[in-house]
């Protein structure tokens, strides 16, 4: 399936060119995971990221479900 | 290790030696323990029987990096409880050079009277008449202290809203760049200033008289370990430098704990434009600074200067909360609004936080729209020229909640909530409402265990015992004058470990995990929470306001379920 992901923090500075309004559209299979996800677009552990849908955040072994925004953000603890 | 003690009744100062039963305490531990020890519970928190205590962190002054943050303590107006509120800048690292342990201003100046406490490079104290700077903003205040005392000093100065003595009035710290542009912002604590009499604190940078290090060696190494750390963390060595604390705008609209339109929605509407990314960019373009060193001694340059379209600086150090205070509760989605706001609210002397949510009540109440800009600008102006109104937004949420008669106030213990819907994020609810020093996110913040994946936000079931335990570490930390986004590389075992060894090698005690944070945070806690005991407080002023118990919060429609009794429980020790 293609989705459009957003990401956030530092984690758009892999991709060269991204712009924040449109995001980044990926192809992944139904069924992928959040780790799926993750290792998809090369983001490793070390990044911290965890991804949100519809207000929640997931868990590494939840998976994506299409048509859904789907926000990749890192870890951050406070302001 | 000195105390330097001014008595503003009789303009006289005097120094000691730092009295064995405070030895081995610093920044909040500090304060806090003094306070409970030294200040009437019940006396008038802006009566002279209150104490303003200044306190250094007992690593400020070191070479330790991020370790100039200043615990500022006394009784608070806003509050009637224990507050201690601190603040970056540079004024901690100058004052730790100097060997200077805490500065304590008893009693209280006559009627009018105003004056500047001076310290140089030797460390001798004077208070210094300030009557020509009655009146003055911030900025223009320290500008002029930097001509007169040169750029190598630091400053906390009062603006106008200390003056007046309204109980959102903040202390406000130059930063690098010489601009007032952080905060000991919460608990009213520059009206205590005001009300002593006191405008400023002005201390040169240039002290050579550091308290001396026990093991010097052990020192070297286990900094270097805990430094590296630091500027390994993908948070306070890549994240932090990049975004700032802005960064949060993002995951809390994305988990719906985003409490805007005055905690009506927890999604704002267009949050991305004023998200810590959008601010990067727009920052960038114009040439401004994304990345800024604010503090001494700072390796992780968190901070930024907003310019405006022609380049030039509108406000230093634009935040999180404020971003989501001025922002995100009034529904005012333009970052360069929000910039002007809270330069005007430095410059005035008075909390963003608190004032924000304040904006937010008097809009909720329906005395201007949300989402109105220019509404706001004017509104916090009035904190300035002193009008009716102005003073009762300058009195924070509470105050403005009781003027329109209004009962949507988000506040516990008179304190406005921070950028953390309790309803979507069950666990700083928890946090805001049993902390001692009423709703506050740094006393113990879950969010960074729920960006980890480490913790549901919804999760009502054992945020308790985490509050608690966050509660305590945060206590033990705030006693360091290390910045909190440092302290994150400390969560971590490792460098946890190396802390420890840093803060062991300064004292010349060994510091187990009980020790630091346990034991040294629950002392602090208990100080505190004994003071509010004796100052009138009961279980019951640790609770949320009742909206957050009733009303279902959009997107999740769910309210904050924790029981009295599991709060009651928060503080088992």
């Amino acid at each position: 399936m293609r989705m459009r992901v957003k990401l956030y923090g530092t984690l758009s500075h892999s991709f060269p060119g991204y712009q924040h309004a449109l995001g980044i559209e990926v192809e992944i299979p139904e069924g992928t995971t959040v780790k799926g996800l993750l290792a998809r677009l090369e983001i490793s552990e070390s990044q911290g990221a965890v991804v949100a849908m519809e207000g929640r955040i997931l868990k590494a072994d939840d998976k994506i479900r299409c048509g859904v925004p789907v926000n990749v953000l890192q870890a951050i603890h406070g302001g | 290790m000195k105390f330097i003690k001014v008595n503003m009744n009789k303009k006289t100062i005097g120094v000691e030696d730092v009295p064995e039963k405070y030895r081995g305490l610093g920044g909040r531990g500090l304060t806090s323990i003094m306070i409970n020890q030294e200040v009437p519970p019940k006396c008038d928190p802006l009566g002279p029987d209150n104490k303003l205590i200044f306190a250094p962190g007992l690593l400020s002054g070191t070479p330790l990096p991020n370790t100039s943050r200043i615990s500022i303590g006394a009784k608070s107006p806003l509050t009637g409880g224990i507050k201690e509120s601190n603040s970056g800048g540079t004024v901690a690292a100058a004052l730790g050079r100097l060997g200077i342990t805490a500065i304590i201003i008893e009693g209280q100046a006559p009627e009018g009277d105003l004056s500047i406490l001076k310290i140089d490079k030797a460390g001798n104290a004077s208070l210094i008449p300030a009557q020509d700077y009655k009146g003055m903003r911030t900025y223009k205040f320290v500008e002029k202290m930097l001509e007169i005392y040169g750029k190598k000093t630091s400053i906390l100065c009062i603006g106008l809203a200390g003056e007046y003595r309204l109980t959102a009035a903040s202390i406000q710290s130059s930063d690098m760049d010489g601009h007032p542009c952080h905060a000991a912002a919460r608990g009213g604590l520059g009206a205590v200033m005001g009300a002593k009499g006191l405008k400023a604190l002005v201390v040169d940078q240039g002290g050579k008289s550091a308290d001396a290090i026990a093991d010097p060696k052990a020192f070297k190494e286990a900094a270097k370990t805990f430094t590296k750390a630091v500027k390994d963390h993908p948070e306070p060595g890549h994240l932090m430098p990049t975004l700032g604390t802005a960064a949060l705008v993002a995951p809390l609209n994305s988990m719906g704990a985003f409490p805007c339109y005055n905690a009506r929605k927890g999604v704002m509407d267009g949050w991305e434009q004023i998200s810590g990314e959008t601010m990067a960019e727009l920052i960038k373009e114009r040439g401004g600074k994304t990345t800024h060193m604010g503090c001494a001694q700072c390796i992780i340059h968190c901070s930024n200067e907003f310019v405006d379209t022609e380049g030039n600086y509108v406000t230093g150090s634009l935040e999180y909360e404020t971003i989501w205070a001025m922002g995100g509760m009034t529904g005012i989605a333009d970052l360069d609004i929000i910039a002007q706001l809270d330069f005007l609210c430095d410059d005035i002397g008075v909390d963003t936080m608190s004032t924000g949510v304040a904006v937010a009540v008097a809009m909720d109440a329906g005395y201007k729209e949300f989402g109105d800009g220019a509404a706001a600008i004017e509104m916090v102006k009035e904190i300035a020229t002193g009008t009716e109104f102005g003073k009762t937004l300058g009195n924070g949420p509470a105050a403005v909640g009781k003027h329109f008669n209004h009962s949507r106030v988000p506040v516990v213990k008179g304190q406005g909530i921070a950028g953390y819907d309790p309803r979507a994020m069950r666990g700083n609810g928890v946090t805001f409402a049993t902390s001692p020093m009423g709703a506050d996110h740094t006393a113990g913040n879950l969010i960074g265990l729920c960006l980890q994946g480490k913790l549901d936000p919804m999760q009502a079931e054992g945020v308790v015992a985490i509050s608690r335990d966050l509660q305590i570490a945060m206590a033990a930390f705030d006693c360091t004058g290390q910045c909190f986004m440092a302290t994150v590389a400390a969560f971590d075992p490792e460098p946890g470990e190396a802390f420890r060894k840093v803060l062991s090698a300064k004292l010349g005690t060994e510091l187990g995990p009980d020790d630091f944070p346990g034991a040294m945070g629950v002392r602090v806690l208990k100080a505190e929470r004994e003071f509010n005991r004796k100052a009138g407080f009961t279980n019951q002023d640790d609770r949320l306001p009742k909206f957050f118990y009733e009303e279902p919060l959009p997107p999740h429609n769910t309210v904050f379920p924790i029981t009295d009794e599991e709060i009651d429980s928060t503080f088992d020790f």
